[in-house]
């Protein structure tokens, strides 16, 4: 199963333009010092409108997951789609395609690092690569 | 508080074509009425709750043709509709709005030779901006995102897919006893186990169906109630929880849900103990949804439902009775009035074969987005006398 294209908007525009060059932005309060989700508009612990966007390491640990079967199109296996919730070094929780994800090694608090893929006619998206 | 609900009714529900959400609420609440021994001219307050398709609206009340309507709003909390439609309805009646108020849901997702699956597509979202990421990975749909909920559950708790299963098994057993469920033929622990997975570990057995159809229910005081055709169901207490799950480390997201808030206060409102309800109708989108629930209600510890589903507690001759008609799982879709409506009937005694002996305190349940919204309602068919 592959990712649906997503397109940009005028607040997501530094976010997908850092994924195009590699790098993960979360939201990021001075006033807390406390990191949001990406979609966040007000700090998600104490709702101060002051985030902004900051690079993030890329690294986090597996929160949860689903796993759902690939449908068969004209006889043709499809491949299983394993979805995480991972939980960002610094907070923040992405939920990611995690593709060619070993199920076996699918646990609470299994290492993820966050890579960049372009699915056609989207901007640059996170998944997730498990580590063992 | 004094309220009462004095009427029920409920169309036909299930794969039944042909027929608008509108069509289905006009039944539903002309049959209301004539349950509570009402004319459609006694209603003067309506609180319209369109289901996922969105299709039927105020102008109800045009169709009904009403003329003396002093109250009249279109409700949207998704699952937790139901009770809080019973909430703002007892609260206009004491503050002096309405006397009478039809409470009514409808929907028709369901298309003639279409698969269930189709009926919520998902797609409607703008796939724009960072806040379709997680649609954009695979979460489109209410199976695999309640799916990441159980899975924690499981990996915290010890949760199994097998006491999940004693939920639809459970389930089934009481939709036997129930003429209007729409799946009586009784399932197996392995049935669950072979049934197809829909979102690990979510099986197909452990998602509700998808029904056309509308329930109405007529809400008075409890004055007036003593006067009418029924047996009324008088509203002890109530409450609503909306977690507001943030997306971050401490999040309680699949742990504990807003049951857990909207529980607490409609027993405090009601003086209630927990151990003193008798009944249970629970919002069981999900078989996980139900477990979750008796949790957070404090029927059994946090982290004890899968044990204690699995002994037998909530089905029938189990110490817990629970979604006596089969839920949604097994009886029919009609979001929170799934619940509420099988409450009514317990509460009256009219459940038949069914009937638990223990009606008088149920405790109703109504869930809606991923766990986001809940509330609650606490009814008797006795007086509140505390």
């Amino acid at each position: 199963m592959s990712l649906a294209p997503v397109v940009r908007d005028d607040f997501s525009a530094p976010f997908f333009e850092a994924l195009a060059e590699g790098r993960l932005l979360l939201r990021y309060s001075l006033s807390s010092g406390e990191w949001s989700e990406p979609a966040a508009r007000f700090c998600s612990l104490t709702q101060a409108d002051d985030l902004e966007w900051r690079e993030a390491s890329g690294r986090g640990a597996l929160v949860s997951w689903t796993v759902k079967p690939g449908r068969p199109v004209d006889d043709r296996p499809a491949a299983d789609a394993v979805i995480g919730v991972v939980e960002t070094e610094e907070g923040p929780w992405l939920t990611l395609l995690l593709p060619d994800a070993d199920v076996a090694l699918l646990r609470v608090g299994a290492p993820v690092e966050v890579a960049f893929v372009q699915p056609e006619g989207s901007e640059h998206l996170p998944v997730g690569v498990l580590r063992s | 508080m004094s309220a009462a609900i004095v009427g029920l009714g409920m169309t036909e529900m299930g794969k039944v074509f042909g027929r608008t959400a509108t069509d289905f609420a006009v039944e539903a609440i002309g049959r209301a009425a004539a349950d509570a021994g009402l004319g459609l001219a006694d209603i003067d307050g309506l609180y319209v709750n369109p289901g996922v398709k969105n299709d039927t609206d105020l102008r109800l009340q045009s169709t009904l043709q009403m003329r003396n309507t002093r109250l009249l709003a279109t409700i949207q909390g998704f699952g937790s509709s139901a009770g809080q439609m019973v909430q703002y309805a007892a609260l206009a009646i004491e503050a002096g709005m309405a006397d009478v108020v039809a409470c009514v849901y409808a929907d028709a997702p369901l298309k003639e030779g279409k698969r269930a699956g189709a009926s919520y597509p998902g797609q409607a979202r703008a796939m724009e901006g960072v806040g379709s990421l997680p649609f954009a990975a695979g979460l489109k749909a209410a199976p695999e995102r309640y799916a990441v909920a159980a899975r924690r559950h499981m990996e915290a708790y010890g949760t199994t897919s097998e006491q999940l299963g004693a939920v639809a098994v459970a389930a089934r057993q009481w939709a036997a006893m129930n003429p209007a469920a729409q799946m009586r033929e009784p399932i197996t622990l392995e049935d669950h186990q072979s049934s197809r997975m829909i979102a690990d570990p979510l099986r197909l057995l452990d998602c509700c169906l998808v029904s056309n159809g509308a329930v109405a229910i007529i809400v008075t005081s409890a004055e007036r109630a003593a006067t009418l055709k029924q047996p009324p169901v008088h509203v002890w207490g109530w409450g609503q929880g909306h977690p507001g799950y943030v997306n971050r480390r401490g999040s309680e997201f699949g742990l504990v849900t807003g049951a857990a808030q909207s529980g607490a206060d409609a027993l405090k409102m009601a003086g209630v103990g927990v151990d003193e309800i008798g009944v249970r109708e629970l919002y069981d989108c999900f078989t996980y949804t139900t477990l979750v629930t008796l949790e957070d209600y404090g029927f059994c510890a946090k982290g004890e439902g899968g044990e204690f589903v699995a002994s037998g507690a909530i089905a029938p001759g189990g110490s817990h009775p629970t979604n006596t008609g089969g839920g949604e799982l097994s009886s029919y879709y009609m979001w929170g009035m799934t619940p509420l409506s099988e409450a009514v009937i317990q509460a009256r005694g009219q459940g038949g074969e069914r009937q638990v002996p223990d009606h008088d305190l149920v405790m109703v349940s109504g869930n809606g987005g991923v766990l986001d919204f809940h509330s609650t309602l606490i009814l008797s068919p006795h007086r509140k006398t505390r």
